[in-house]
């Protein structure tokens, strides 16, 4: 089966999923932080430009510190999210899911030179391109990776009516997969509902209306709701 | 639709995370994918670049196969859509494949919808579903609904990325080229190539695009499919509907079914029996695109398409709503645009003027005036009170000091306090002592956490009503002196200080 996701086991015996963020959301937020780079530099040129030459050497050390400081100290200090990366939800992360440090995120900012070689980014982009986890040199070299940060798309609370207990014990994702029909059910139309419903005659030994009820019951049995 | 065979993790994602489900799909076929693409491809960049040749026009070529995506998208969606559903076809089968898909659309995005930054998610719905042109709309405005941001910035990266591939190209070949050449080529290139030998140059050119566009376009189609794959599963719930399937398999099989069956039966006396036999479930499994996707629609299923325009009928695919909104009960009239009057008498018109601006400076000094004189007053009130507040609190932090051994002629000790003015500490002493005094009398253990109350407590129990009163007296009065900053007058103080607690030996 095909997904983006990295799945991680700790030794305690938890999985991580790491949703693995891809070439196009990352470049979009590339291109917001060069915006925001670029507005900073040309605001911060107007009181230096009435500075004569030391007002030069103050932009340079300025745009060093743009092109170099900008993405470690965000990284390591925003929590792996530069002002580009947080419009989007994106997120750097080591390999093994722990947040970025400063070695890592050192090593793949300064292999941004390689990434960007032919001067547009074009290594960096065939790299993510190929990569499973689209991840360029540098992130491969750091070992580290972008990763979605933001929430999923959620459902509705489950409407509270009597709980029942299903007649049969089910498995884990069976019981997630109920729950998550209550919680959805809203984002359907009845008869999509009722669809799915029927599908579970089995369980419930009702049809159309009656089923969706039953297996909304159900969620809330599941969610131990009384 | 046959959804157990596909091939993807289905789940909720955000379009975005959704982006790059359609990176992996395309990276899984990318053999299929692209045999299909330059076998369709390659040719079509021949014919067109020798016809802008043999025209006399060289970036023809480029242009017409930039113009030309909308045609050459249908090759990676067939494969994909195949993979994703069943399995990879070859680049033949593909080939074959695209008579059956219908023409209108592509013509469509090949003409007046050709600058269109949703045609990766057109793509899908026009090929795939094979809609009537009615129901298509509809379909369309369900479909876009929330997504119709991401697809037009997929476009544009798409758009970029190609870019970049095609400067990529360039500036590699000229970083390539060994420095100490550079000014004699540079100089040859614009001097002699341009002119000379610009169709070779165009023709290099068309080229380079075409390989960028050979790697780009192939994603935009995946990225645009997996958006509406993942729309799909966020409006029908195909990962429901999966897990339901798995469940219900499952209990089929385990022969539990059939117990569960008859007690719901029992519980709900419905008819279910019939229902589920295992022959439903080994229908024919649909193997083709066609099957999965139901396609043509509705020319002979008569009862699917009365069930598909009922479900259009829902408000959430389209067809009427009822929206509120406030508006104006009257429209106000259009006012006639105000020529500006002439005045009938200039001069006077000009002093009244005068004079209410002048009224109007007035006003403001005086409401400025107000102002200050406010502020300025508020700055000393405030000042006071501060000093006020601090110079109490300095009174309220004197020394009760709680460990000092008491004199041992008390009453004395605390009159003369008293008379100094040190009204708080005198009778913080006599507290002090009348506590003691009780301590002794009632032989208590000395204990230093007895609070006023404990000690209002401990004379309730005393055997001698009249003691019992005195400390009571003692310990309200210090009370509402350490509490409530109100003392007794001399004579109360005199009234206290006469008798036991005071005067140790004394009776009450």
């Amino acid at each position: 089966m095909l997904d983006t996701v990295r799945e991680i086991e700790t030794p305690e015996g938890i999985s991580l999923r790491l949703r693995a963020a891809g070439a196009v959301p990352r470049a979009q937020a590339w291109m917001l932080d060069l915006l925001v780079r670029l507005g900073v530099f040309v605001l911060a040129m107007i009181p230096f430009s009435l500075l004569g030459v030391g007002g030069n050497g103050l932009a340079m050390l300025l745009l060093f510190a743009l092109m170099w400081a900008y993405s470690v100290v965000c990284e390591v200090w925003l929590g792996g999210q530069t002002l580009g990366k947080r419009a989007l939800g994106l997120r750097v992360v080591n390999a093994d899911g722990t947040p970025v440090t400063w070695m890592p995120s050192v090593v793949r900012n300064l292999l941004r030179v390689v990434d960007a070689l032919p001067g547009v980014y074009g290594v960096g982009l065939a790299c993510t391109l190929i990569d499973p986890h689209a991840r360029r040199l540098g992130d491969i070299v750091a070992g580290t990776m972008v990763v979605h940060a933001a929430e999923l798309p959620a459902g509705t609370q489950v409407p509270k009516v009597a709980a029942i207990a299903p007649p049969v014990v089910l498995a884990a994702d069976e019981q997630a997969a109920l729950v998550e029909f209550a919680e959805r059910s809203g984002q359907l139309t009845l008869q999509r509902q009722e669809e799915l419903a029927n599908l579970l005659m089995p369980l419930t030994g009702r049809r159309d209306s009656g089923a969706v009820a039953q297996l909304i019951a159900h969620a809330n049995w599941l969610l131990g709701r009384a | 639709m046959e959804l157990e065979r596909i091939s993807v993790v289905l789940r909720p994602r955000a379009p975005r995370e959704a982006l790059d489900l359609g990176a992996a799909m395309l990276r899984a076929n990318a053999r299929a994918v692209w045999s299909a693409w330059f076998a369709f491809t390659l040719p079509a960049f021949v014919l067109c670049n020798t016809l802008g040749v043999v025209v006399g026009l060289p970036w023809l070529g480029l242009l017409l196969m930039w113009w030309l995506k909308p045609l050459f998208d249908r090759l990676p969606l067939y494969v994909l859509a195949r993979a994703v559903f069943d399995r990879a076809p070859g680049w033949r089968a593909t080939l074959r494949g695209q008579r059956q898909w219908p023409w209108g659309s592509t013509w469509a995005a090949l003409s007046w919808l050709r600058i269109d930054s949703n045609r990766s998610l057109r793509l899908p719905l026009e090929l795939l579903e094979g809609l009537p042109r009615r129901q298509r709309s509809a379909r369309w405005s369900v479909l876009r609904r929330r997504i119709v941001t991401d697809a037009s910035l997929l476009t544009y990266a798409c758009l970029q990325f190609e870019l970049v591939l095609f400067l990529s190209v360039w500036l590699l070949t000229w970083m390539l080229v060994p420095h100490e050449w550079l000014p004699d080529s540079l100089r040859d290139f614009f001097r002699v190539d341009v002119h000379a030998a610009s169709t070779a140059w165009m023709l290099l050119s068309s080229l380079v695009a075409y390989l960028a566009m050979s790697v780009i376009e192939p994603l935009y189609v995946a990225c645009g499919f997996a958006l509406y794959l993942n729309r799909r599963t966020q409006l029908e719930a195909w990962d429901i509907d999966l897990a339901f399937r798995r469940l219900r398999q499952r209990l089929l099989a385990n022969g539990k079914a059939l117990a569960v069956l008859l007690v719901c039966a029992g519980c709900w006396s419905l008819p279910v029996h019939a229902a589920i036999s295992p022959q439903a479930l080994q229908a024919a499994s649909p193997t083709s695109l066609e099957q999965v996707f139901r396609q043509p629609v509705g020319a002979a299923d008569r009862r699917f398409a009365d069930a598909a325009a009922e479900a259009y009928r829902d408000p959430r695919f389209g067809g009427e709503r009822k929206t509120r909104e406030w508006v104006f009960k009257y429209t106000p009239a259009p006012q006639a645009a105000a020529t500006p009057m002439q005045p009938l008498f200039p001069g006077f018109a000009g002093g009244v003027a005068m004079i209410l601006k002048l009224a109007l400076w007035l006003l403001l000094a005086v409401a400025v005036a107000a102002l200050l004189r406010f502020v300025w007053r508020w700055r000393g009130t405030r000042a006071g009170v501060d000093a006020a507040a601090v110079s109490r609190l300095r009174g309220l932090r004197t020394q009760v000091v709680a460990d000092a051994p008491l004199p041992a002629d008390l009453a004395a000790a605390v009159r003369v306090m008293w008379h100094a003015h040190q009204q708080r500490e005198a009778l913080a002493l006599l507290y002090r002592g009348c506590v003691e005094q009780a301590t002794r009398l009632l032989q208590l253990p000395s204990s230093l956490d007895m609070t006023e109350a404990d000690w209002l407590r401990q004379a309730a129990a005393m055997a001698d009503r009249a003691r019992a009163q005195r400390v009571v007296t003692i310990v309200r009065t210090w009370q509402f002196a350490a509490y409530a900053g109100r003392y007794p007058d001399d004579a109360a103080v005199e009234s206290l200080l006469a008798g036991w607690p005071a005067q140790a030996g004394a009776p009450a």
